[in-house]
């Protein structure tokens, strides 16, 4: 493809706007994001992060700004300690606990993920990270049947959750917040006949889900190795329907016979990397697509000629990074990403070196 | 200008204005101690009710009013999840008639068919609805109230018959009463469906579901299951004979026969006609109801079936390893080329495996 069509070169100045304007403030018509606002920040600086321009785009009184509002939104409740998703349920962080709502403004699991990934691409310390709680409130989260919730009282419990407990444990090097036998099982249980993964047991294979899968399996620790093992007529199973996702626009859908999203280009593109089959996605093609992918006034978006918004624009930088394609000019170079934590190798080299080996 | 006015106007008052809410002391939003990340350029009519709830929530209220305005909340934000669940808990501490709640959601559901709180909600409803405690009957019939469920999901996925919230609802209402008058109606709702779409990947999966993903309630002797077995066999493969490129029917097919640990190579013969181009002389071919042939409009040959065929030489193993080779070879540089490093992987593991 990419001899008969040159890829349009990455428009990294408007891209950088996009996700600037974001931080900076959503519309009334972004109220959904009331909620999630912390993953909102984690796109946008992510994205920064990939282009390798935060340090340069933004000012530094800007980033310790940030860094302040991400430590606002670490909480104690009676589960341990976590992230919310921002402050949209808090009356004052400082009256005493007693006085705040206890079950309505609690942490959330994958708030905190993508709290601590924010905080690492700020390059905080992470010093005031209270560990010991953030174990407790994991282990609060998950359930009966292996899973895990959002919400350490309850919820919807699916893989999203199982992915986000299993790096959390594994950037602190701390598995005792996991009853880890019943998880890996919760996991397996997750398999669905087409080689992917469903978002709970029964559900239909799908390429997010099946990225969290697998990255968990992967980052278990290797005392769990008997069951991490993915059975290798699965393993040949998940790489075919994975590949097979890619349709002849070059993108990956997450389900087969639904139409391309930038979104699944990463989803199943990290999924095939996490295999050792990121080498036979066809990157040329896939790289054509996340080009076209980009809206004019900066930004990417699901499809060609859709609206942008971050998490599109996120995911396909980080598809970009994962996938390389060789045949493409340079404004296309982004970052390397560390495929498991789903973040640059210089953001995962920093939580490593001030998180997990401080252990 | 004049559209401020009327909006001003047709609105309705805000909760700061009405006098049955004096009583409540709103509470605004802690705004941080930095300039915030991404923050929300709120509507009055949402940070007024907002403002209204934070107070609610303070004093533990649960009553009437607190329905109407979690309602309003999550009107105007589906994912406000903290309003979801103080709701249920209000309609919980008021005993209030969950049926009722149920069909207010219904029309909720149909415009909000992406938000997990919708569906999580509904299943919180059902649940406690049809729970027996000791010593009392269930509020409701659980098998009628499921059977109603299923019945207005019908509707839910004629908008959109792909939406995985929906699916995995219907899965989980099956699994959850595990009914055989339930699951009765499912194999008919699942062929209508591919009747219409048959590259429907989530009425497949359902189809799977439902016929292989019971669990053990579902006992059936060894007999039974080889009937079934062959059952699905016939009729994946009417609906490939029609779209023999339809990769969803096919990955049902190779599902099924992993499942049931049967060979690939039993359905060769019936995958080899769909792997070349039609002769004249086929037409004349006895009817073989066994393996039904490409229909006379088909787009052949499948790269389905040639991936299905190579799988089934590949794992015979020995010579017919040749055999799997020319296909992968002819899906690399012809028919599949967007796969072609895929195809030559195939290729060379084979070969290696061959040689080990």
């Amino acid at each position: 493809m990419s001899e008969t069509s040159p890829v349009l070169p990455l428009n990294r100045g408007g891209h950088v706007g996009h996700c600037k304007r974001f931080l900076a403030g959503l519309p009334a018509g972004a109220v959904e994001a009331d909620a999630s606002r912390v993953a909102i920040g984690f796109y946008c600086l992510g994205s920064l992060d990939l282009l390798g321009t935060l340090e340069t785009k933004t000012r530094p009184e800007e980033r310790a700004a940030w860094i302040r509002w991400m430590w606002e939104q670490q909480s104690v409740c009676g589960y341990g300690t976590g992230f919310k998703g921002s402050n949209y349920m808090t009356i004052d962080i400082r009256s005493p606990p007693s006085a705040q709502y206890a079950e309505y403004d609690t942490p959330n699991l994958i708030m905190t993920y993508t709290s601590i990934l924010s905080l690492a691409i700020l390059r905080d310390d992470l010093s005031r990270l209270d560990r010991k709680g953030l174990v407790q409130f994991v282990r609060s989260c998950q359930r009966e049947d292996g899973s895990f919730s959002a919400l350490p009282s309850g919820g919807e419990t699916d893989l999203r959750c199982v992915y986000c407990a299993f790096a959390i444990s594994s950037m602190l090097n701390d598995w005792t917040g996991i009853d880890l036998n019943r998880a890996l099982a919760y996991i397996r249980r997750c398999e669905d006949y087409e080689g992917g993964y469903g978002q709970q047991p029964s559900d239909e294979a799908l390429g997010g889900t099946t990225y969290c899968a697998l990255a968990s399996l992967y980052l278990a620790p290797s005392n769990a190795s008997a069951q991490r093992l993915i059975d290798s007529a699965f393993r040949a199973r998940t790489i075919r329907w994975l590949l097979h996702n890619q349709a002849v626009d070059g993108g990956f859908s997450g389900r087969t016979n639904k139409i391309s999203d930038a979104c699944y280009c990463f989803w199943c593109g990290a999924s095939l990397a996490i295999l050792g089959a990121g080498d036979l996605v066809d990157n040329a093609a896939l790289v054509a697509f996340l080009a076209r992918c980009q809206f004019s006034m900066g930004g990417l978006a699901k499809a060609p000629e859709k609206p942008a918004d971050p998490y599109h624009t996120y995911m396909a930088l980080a598809a970009a990074a994962v996938l390389p394609s060789p045949h493409v000019n340079e404004t296309w170079t982004l970052s390397r990403l560390d495929v498991l934590w789903n973040t640059t190798e210089g953001t995962a080299a920093w939580l490593r070196k001030h998180l997990t080996e401080k252990a | 200008m004049s559209y401020i006015e009327e909006d001003e106007e047709s609105g309705p008052p805000l909760y700061c204005e009405r006098p049955e809410w004096a009583d409540v002391t709103p509470i605004p939003q802690y705004e941080g101690v930095s300039s915030p990340i991404a923050p929300i350029f709120y509507t009055p009519d949402y940070k007024d009710a907002t403002d209204y709830f934070r107070g609610i929530v303070k004093t533990g209220e649960t009553s009437e009013r607190v329905l109407e305005l979690t309602e309003d909340i999550i009107r105007m934000n589906p994912a406000h999840y903290s309003a979801w669940q103080y709701r249920y808990r209000t309609l919980l501490a008021l005993n209030a008639p969950l049926d009722a709640e149920l069909r207010l959601m219904d029309d909720f559901a149909v415009n909000n068919l992406k938000t997990y709180q919708v569906w999580h909600h509904r299943r919180l409803l059902i649940t406690h609805l049809t729970v027996s405690t000791p010593g009392a009957k269930p509020t409701a019939d659980p098998l009628d109230t499921a059977q109603a469920e299923l019945e207005f999901i019908v509707h839910v996925l004629d908008v959109d018959t792909k939406n995985y919230h929906t699916w995995s609802y219907r899965q989980w209402l099956l699994a959850h009463f595990d009914d055989s008058a339930l699951w009765l109606g499912e194999l008919p709702y699942v062929d209508e469906l591919l009747q219409a779409d048959v590259r429907n990947n989530s009425a497949w999966h359902h189809r799977y579901f439902v016929v292989f993903g019971r669990g053990s309630k579902a006992q059936a002797t060894p007999a039974e299951e080889a009937e079934v077995l062959q059952r699905e066999i016939r009729y994946v493969k009417g609906k490939i004979s029609f779209a023999p490129n339809n990769i969803s029917a096919w990955n049902y097919l190779r599902g099924i026969l992993e499942y049931s640990k049967t060979p690939f190579s039993s359905q060769a013969v019936f995958a080899e006609s769909y792997t070349v181009r039609r002769a004249p002389w086929d037409d004349e071919d006895v009817v073989d109801l066994d393996n039904p042939k490409p229909s006379t409009d088909a787009d052949l040959p499948s790269v389905s079936a040639m991936d299905f065929l190579a799988e089934a030489y590949a794992r015979e193993g020995g010579d017919s390893i040749t055999k799997a080779v020319d296909l992968w070879k002819a899906l690399a540089n012809q028919h599949d080329t967007m796969r072609k490093k895929y195809w030559e992987f195939r290729i060379k593991e084979s070969l290696e495996t061959k040689s080990g």
